[in-house]
């Protein structure tokens, strides 16, 4: 071993697989590989939960391959690069394997739950102790060799091998979705073709792959000629092709829910209420700089507002239309936004953070008090809030029948109050306020020396983010008819603020990625709730660690977490796998 | 070292003045940070046209001052008086509006904005042509802002930045600027470069409070000067007296 691994490359590969290890027996043992192990993702060839385990060594066998970080060694050639991922993923599936042997002689069921015999039969192939390691260790150390073969071979290769995995992944991620819309719409030779007992079809599969995989292969030489053509095309021709993009991007948008049907469209709803939460929210986090964890205190006033003004069975009965009420909630809430706002003023940064998050759980305590049940209804909450917005549409425009109803006819609504938040806050951020708020986020004093007066605007940004998030509100409540105390706890803030994390503070295109990839895809992945919590976590640690600035980032923060780029390379894959660790 | 510093301007008595024609009259102000008790009874005017210095160590309350000047920190005793108007309890972006223009220590940029952002932001309380005017006075002032104005605040050079923040001031329209430090961290190029940009921006008839480390080159530039020890005015007189004062030579120009 010797001359082909030096002692330094030694303990490296020792760690990275030593890593690996702990991840595959977290994900086993948190219940992650049972929840998935019965989703196929090629009917009769891999699951979810193999696709789940086989990814850790994969991943971390093309780590091992990466160059050191140090560069004074000697630099590893292909095939030594190859051992190394071997190395790994034999030593992530011999402690896999040893863990099985153990928890099928000792029962261990007692500490950790989820060790099921089920999943162990899974683990080992349903092969019998012995064998059943040979094979985990082998397929281990397979899978390393080959993450570290992608990372050998050529960009392009690894590039299209990349995206027709994620084509294959994707495709069946989505068959609950796709499926019974296909049947519905009577395709049912396509869906059969495809689909076979929830996972793909072998030869989709495989069909899924060539069209990723090429379509990785045309993106680079195809984006380039369309880019080049697009610049070389006179002004007046560039802006009608941006015209027809936003044109067809708006129509795409509209027809949505008549496409997707009734399913996609109650996501797309839920996506909705969140973005503009967080749309609010980017205005208090993203804009003014002030990180607030009690977000979802505006969330319950707007809805408990609406639910006081217009049902007639709540306290005041007074049951007035929608949008006489839309109004009076709006300014309630910015009245309410003050009034959080003012006192924690003088307050920065963490301090802020943690006043705000009690006052989120005040709210929520007090709408759930028996004190003041008589007004708000205490944990029964407020009921019979009716809908502006009609139970279902029956229309033939000429020979098109649109029929919509239910979450297809609220999608529209919600999507307009997103459009025009989106529009407001992107105004606002390229205004004189959006400067001050600019000004006072990058440093108070001198913002105040140049004549912001912080008070104002930190008050402002607090009343403005406190409308947007109460408009959310408002159209919850009218969504669901009633409103309950327990759908505001803390959870609504954190995801929020997720978001934003996630798609870029300060970017208005990054929090509707963020809302869309945080709130929607998970939604898609019905097994995925129970871990919600725990994947965001994950999300936003391997968020810090590989893209600080979101997504699609606000243009100026990104320049500024970009410096130490080529230290934060190496991080790359540590990231992927750290997050898993920090949960337990 | 040169021992016959320059004087600019007449070196009349200081605090000649009728109170009517100071632009900035501070009495027996006391400054607290919580428990410490930063300034004790600071007692200084300066008169329209001139160029004040305030030295001292390290710690000794020049900057205080200045922060309770602008209403960033707020004097617990005592008064501040801007051309006569009592400005002691004024929050800071009033006092802004009032006329005094506050180069922070450090260089504390906009770093993320660009040039022309920071100094747009320092006319933030102002609007109207006079704006467009005051910032082609910056940008001739300091022809390296008007060549670097989209580029961001962030990435120039420690002695632009300096320049940047001094241009920022100049945008408030100040009846008085105030200066904290501004040859910190500077090359002896720069810092004479920035001295001689101070002593035209004077020239031009802005008032100056200086605040500064180096001791030699501000009573160089400054008509009077004030010598400020924990909290105390300890000396004041011309500037030119100053420098040639055993005491200040001893403590604060490196002479034994």
């Amino acid at each position: 071993m010797a001359e082909l691994i030096s002692g330094r490359q030694l303990r490296r590969v020792a760690t990275i697989g030593a890593v690996a290890a702990v991840v595959v027996l977290y994900l086993c043992m948190v219940g992650l590989v049972e929840a998935f192990k019965d989703r196929n993702v090629v009917t009769g060839v891999i699951t979810l939960g193999a696709v789940m385990l086989l990814a850790v060594p994969l991943i971390a066998g093309y780590r091992a391959a990466l160059p050191a970080r140090d560069p004074s060694g000697p630099t590893p050639g292909p095939a030594q690069r190859i051992v190394f991922g071997l190395l790994v993923g034999l030593i992530a599936g011999a402690v896999l394997g040893v863990f099985v042997l153990i928890a099928s002689a000792v029962d261990v069921r007692g500490v950790l739950v989820r060790i099921s015999p089920p999943l162990l039969a899974f683990i080992s192939f349903g092969l019998p102790s012995g064998l059943a390691q040979l094979a985990i260790t082998g397929v281990g150390g397979l899978v390393g060799a080959l993450g570290a073969l992608l990372l050998v071979s050529p960009a392009r290769i690894r590039n299209a091998v990349t995206s027709g995995l994620v084509a294959v992944l994707f495709m069946s991620m989505i068959e609950p979705l796709l499926r019974p819309r296909l049947e519905q719409l009577d395709y049912t030779a396509i869906s059969d073709f495809l689909y076979k007992a929830h996972g793909l079809t072998e030869m989709a599969s495989i069909l899924c792959f060539v069209v990723g995989a090429g379509a990785a292969l045309l993106w680079q030489p195809g984006n380039e000629l369309v880019r080049r053509s697009i610049e070389a095309a006179p002004v007046q021709t560039r802006r009608r092709i941006r015209g027809w993009t936003i044109a067809v991007l708006v129509v795409a948008v509209l027809i949505l829910p008549q496409v997707s049907g009734t399913f996609l469209a109650q996501v797309a709803v839920l996506v909705g209420l969140y973005l503009l939460l967080a749309l609010g929210l980017n205005i208090v986090v993203g804009y003014a700089g002030l990180l607030d964890l009690g977000y979802v205190a505006f969330f319950a006033v707007g809805a408990y507002l609406t639910a006081l003004l217009t049902s007639p069975d709540s306290s005041l009965g007074i049951g007035l239309p929608f949008f006489v009420a839309l109004p009076i909630v709006m300014l309630g809430a910015g009245m309410t936004g003050l009034l959080i706002g003012a006192p924690v003023l003088r307050l920065r940064g963490d301090y802020l953070a943690i006043v705000t998050l009690g006052f989120g759980e005040i709210a929520r305590v007090l709408f759930e008090s028996d004190a003041l049940r008589p007004w708000l209804g205490g944990v029964q909450g407020i009921l019979g809030i009716p809908s502006p917005f009609p139970v279902r549409i029956d229309l033939q425009l000429g020979t098109t029948h649109i029929f919509a109803t239910g979450p297809q006819v609220l999608y529209y609504p919600i999507f307009a109050f997103c459009a025009l938040a989106a529009v407001f806050a992107y105004r606002l951020s390229n205004s004189r306020i959006g400067r001050a708020w600019n000004a006072m986020r990058e440093d108070e004093s001198v913002a105040e020396a140049t004549g912001v007066s912080t008070v104002n605007y930190k008050l402002l940004a607090f009343a403005l983010g406190a409308t947007t998030g109460c408009l959310s509100g408002a159209l919850f409540a009218v969504q669901l008819g009633s409103v309950f105390p327990g759908s505001f706890d803390v959870f609504v803030s954190i995801t929020v603020l997720a978001v934003i994390i996630l798609g870029g503070m300060g970017s208005i295109p990054g929090v509707i990625l963020g809302a869309i990839v945080l709130i929607g895809l998970p939604e898609l992945l019905r097994e995925f709730v129970e871990y919600r919590i725990l994947v965001y976590g994950a999300v936003l640690v391997a968020m810090m660690l590989l893209r600080p600035e979101g997504l699609i980032p606000n243009r100026g923060r990104q320049r500024e977490l970009h410096e130490a780029e080529s230290e934060e390379e190496e991080e790359t894959l540590d990231g992927d796998l750290m997050p898993q660790r920090g949960q337990t | 070292m040169s021992s016959q510093p320059a004087v600019h301007g007449q070196s009349g008595p200081p605090a000649a003045q009728t109170p009517a024609e100071r632009v900035l009259e501070l009495n027996g102000v006391h400054t607290y940070y919580g428990n410490i008790h930063a300034l004790k009874g600071v007692t200084m005017d300066v008169a329209p046209g001139e160029i004040v210095t305030l030295i001292g160590s390290n710690g000794a309350g020049k900057s205080t001052t200045l922060r309770t000047i602008s209403g960033i920190e707020r004097a617990r005793e005592g008064t501040v008086r801007l051309n006569g108007r009592d400005i002691t309890k004024m929050p800071a972006h009033e006092v802004v509006a009032l006329g005094v223009g506050h180069a922070p220590e450090g260089r504390r940029v906009f770093s993320r904005m660009s040039v022309a952002e920071n100094l747009d932001l320092g006319a933030f309380r102002r609007s109207g042509p006079d704006v467009a005017t005051d910032l082609a006075r910056v940008y001739d002032l300091f022809p390296r802002l008007k060549e670097r104005r989209t580029q961001k605040a962030g990435t120039l050079s420690g002695g632009e930045q300096q320049m940047l923040a001094i241009g920022r001031a100049l945008m408030t329209q100040p009846s008085v600027l105030l200066l904290d430090e501004p040859s910190m961290g500077l090359s002896p190029i720069l810092t004479e470069q920035i001295f001689k940009i101070i002593s035209e921006i004077n020239d031009q008839g802005t008032t100056v409070l200086l605040v500064e480390q180096n001791a030699l080159m501000a009573l160089n530039v400054a008509q009077r000067g004030y010598v400020l020890q924990t909290g105390k005015i300890i000396l004041s007189d011309t500037a030119a007296n100053l420098a040639a004062n055993e005491q200040v030579r001893q403590a604060y120009l490196g002479e034994i």
